[in-house]
């Protein structure tokens, strides 16, 4: 008791680990998935700081490149010098915006942005306006303006703002470098961590595999060690009981042996009685004739009545005596016979049964219906036929004189065994006599027909050594139904032994 | 016995139960059989009986057997008799309660020459009784 609870303890907290094992294990994995998520975060804004960086110099190129190209033209007024500058024209406006978009909505490098916009709409309107003058001939009032210093401080402005503002980047750039850095860190170590747990579970799990196995096995030997405890007081007990049985078969055949030879002794001088009493008789006609006086009425009586009488009772007694002590020792040697088992076909034999039956069936107008199919038996043929014709001769001989007789007989297989049924519509027997018809010298139900008590009796104890066993089902005044259940096979094993 | 030119037979009886024997004898007698009938109620005794040269050296002999005796089965008497040199020619028979088939076969295997069972119906024992006396009365016994 106290064991098996212990057991089932220790199978919840087995189970329990194994839960908190696997909870730990899912948790690990949606700590992966939430560091991918956020590692991927940290590149994109790196990428978004890389590209702010280059922006930040494409500005500064871009402008560089227009205030050459103005240069050149200035000098040479030549229409090819001002290449750099127009392409400068066309796209820094793209890239200002983009930048625009780049750099966070509040902060310094916004407000250094926003400086940095400015200035290069400076230095842009100072060099379109030089060009402009230039090209329509003005090339003194042009060098007047680039002499004025306009636009080389805008243009030292722009370089001092793309400086800090790159600065700046190179900065957010290295922080987020070290933050993707210690995330991919943690996820390294978030998945050493998962790995280390899954192990530790599978270790552990299959540590608790084991150890259920042996507690297994352990149980198996255990239940192997019972049942063959089991089995040995099995065939212990059954040698005692078939050593039992032959003892009592022996007994009974002695004691019904020896039991008969008193009775020869009163049976022989019951006759001896008996013949001194017609010498008796004999003398006392002669004397009756001879001196009738002499003779008192009471010895006539003695001699002509009572003798006879005792010597009756006593001969009945005696040959009703001898009958019972026949019928033991008919018992005693049925249990002794060896039997042999042959296959023997049920249904051939219920017939011939009911052939040697047919003169008393048909003088009462009965029927006997046998079932054609019933399946065969390996047994002992003369045991089966003594069964067979016992309980057929019963039905004959206890059926109802108010109805035709029918006694059916039938058999079926259930199993490893057979089932035989003999019913008859008869006078049936009182449900308190069920079990006392089998016993021996008991007889049920009005005691109109002649015998001894002895049939069902002998019925029961050949059934028993056949393997089988008999019930019986029955109603007083609607039939009986003897249900006979035997092994298809009988095994003459047992027999062996009981012989041994 | 008829043969006057013989000894006459003298009939061993071996019978533990008193009224058996006293109505064998009983019966012997009134069959008309006056030979002399010599009772053992034990087989010891009835062997050493047997066994004494005194016995063996006079006449010829008939031994009526019960075949439950307190020392020794009838069997073991019928197999030391069948073995002996004399005593073999002596006509055994057998008078006993149990009708074994088996058993009865067993006392002619080892040379019973006559088989009656002791009926409990009385009239048919002192029947078989009497014939046997008849029986014996006709029958030619070797000298022992």
């Amino acid at each position: 008791m106290t064991g098996m609870l212990a057991k089932s303890s220790a199978v919840r907290n087995e189970i329990l680990m194994l839960i908190l094992g696997f909870a730990a294990l899912v948790g690990v994995a949606g700590a992966s998935v939430w560091l991918v998520s956020k590692s991927d975060d940290f590149n994109r804004q790196v990428a978004v700081t890389l590209e702010t960086k280059n922006e930040i110099v494409r500005t500064l190129s871009l402008t560089q490149d227009a205030e050459t190209g103005q240069r050149g033209y200035l000098l040479t007024n030549e229409d090819r010098y001002l290449r750099p500058y127009r392409r400068a024209m066309e796209q820094i406006a793209d890239h200002i915006r983009r930048l625009g978009e780049l750099v966070a909505p509040e902060g310094p490098q916004r407000a250094d942005f926003e400086a940095l916009r400015a200035a290069v709409k400076v230095k842009f309107d100072e060099l379109s306006e030089t060009v402009g003058l230039s090209t329509s001939g003005k090339r003194d009032e042009a060098l007047a303006i680039v002499m004025s210093d306009r636009g080389r401080e805008a243009m030292q402005q722009v370089r001092q703002l793309v400086a800090q503002m790159t600065v700046r980047e190179d900065r957010t750039l290295a922080e987020r470098t070290d933050d993707a850095a210690r995330l991919s860190n943690g996820l390294l170590a978030v998945v050493v961590l998962g790995l280390l747990i899954a192990g530790a579970l599978a270790f552990v799990a299959q540590m608790l595999v084991r150890r259920q196995t042996r507690v297994l096995a352990a149980a198996q030997e255990e239940l192997a060690q019972a049942n063959q405890g089991l089995e040995a007081a099995v065939t212990e007990r059954t040698s005692e009981l078939l050593a039992a049985n032959a003892e009592i078969q022996r007994f009974a055949y002695i004691v019904s042996h020896d039991l008969r030879a008193p009775l020869v002794n009163v049976m022989g001088f019951t006759s001896e009685l008996d013949a001194a009493r017609a010498v008796l008789k004999e003398q006392l006609d002669e004397l009756t004739e001879s001196v009738p006086d002499k003779i008192k009425p009471e010895t006539r009586e003695a001699v002509e009545v009572d003798l006879p009488e005792a010597i009756g009772f006593i001969r009945t007694s005696t040959s009703k005596m001898d009958r019972l002590i026949n019928a033991i020792l008919r018992l005693s040697r049925e249990g002794r016979r060896v039997v042999t088992p042959e296959s023997v076909s049920v249904s051939e034999m219920a017939n011939g049964i009911a052939a040697t039956l047919h003169q008393q069936t048909t003088a009462v107008g009965a029927e006997i219906v046998v079932d054609p199919a019933m399946p065969a038996l390996v047994t002992d043929r003369l045991s089966i036929e003594q069964i067979f014709q016992n309980l057929i001769e019963n039905a004959v001989k206890y059926l109802d004189p108010a109805r035709p007789g029918r006694i059916e007989i039938r058999g079926r297989r259930i199993g490893p065994q057979v089932e035989y049924t003999i019913e008859d519509n008869g006078r049936g027997i009182d449900a308190r006599d069920h079990e006392r018809v089998f016993e021996l010298f008991r007889r049920a139900g009005a005691q109109d027909k002649p015998g001894e008590g002895l049939g069902l009796a002998f019925v029961r104890a050949s059934v028993r050594r056949l393997g089988g066993t008999i019930s019986l089902t029955s109603e007083a005044g609607k039939g009986s139904s003897f249900h006979l259940t035997f092994p298809a096979v009988l095994r003459p094993q047992t027999e062996t032994q009981a012989a041994a | 016995m008829s043969t006057s030119n013989q000894r006459p037979v003298v009939i061993v009886m071996i019978e533990d139960d008193e009224g058996h024997a006293r109505l064998i004898e009983k019966n012997v007698r009134r069959a008309g059989v006056n030979n002399e009938i010599r009772h053992f109620a034990d087989g010891t005794s009835a062997l050493q009986f047997l066994r004494s040269s005194e016995t063996t050296a006079n006449g010829p002999l008939l031994i009526l057997l019960d075949l439950n005796l307190p020392d020794m089965t009838g069997i073991d008497i019928l197999t030391i008799l069948k073995h002996h040199d004399r005593l073999k020619r002596a006509p055994v028979i057998v008078l006993t309660t149990t009708d074994d088939k088996v058993e009865i076969q067993r006392c002619y295997d080892l040379g019973c020459n006559v088989y009656i069972t002791k009926p409990v119906d009385y009239d048919t024992f002192a029947t078989a009784i009497r014939q046997l006396g008849l029986f014996l009365s006709v029958m030619q016994v070797p000298d022992a």
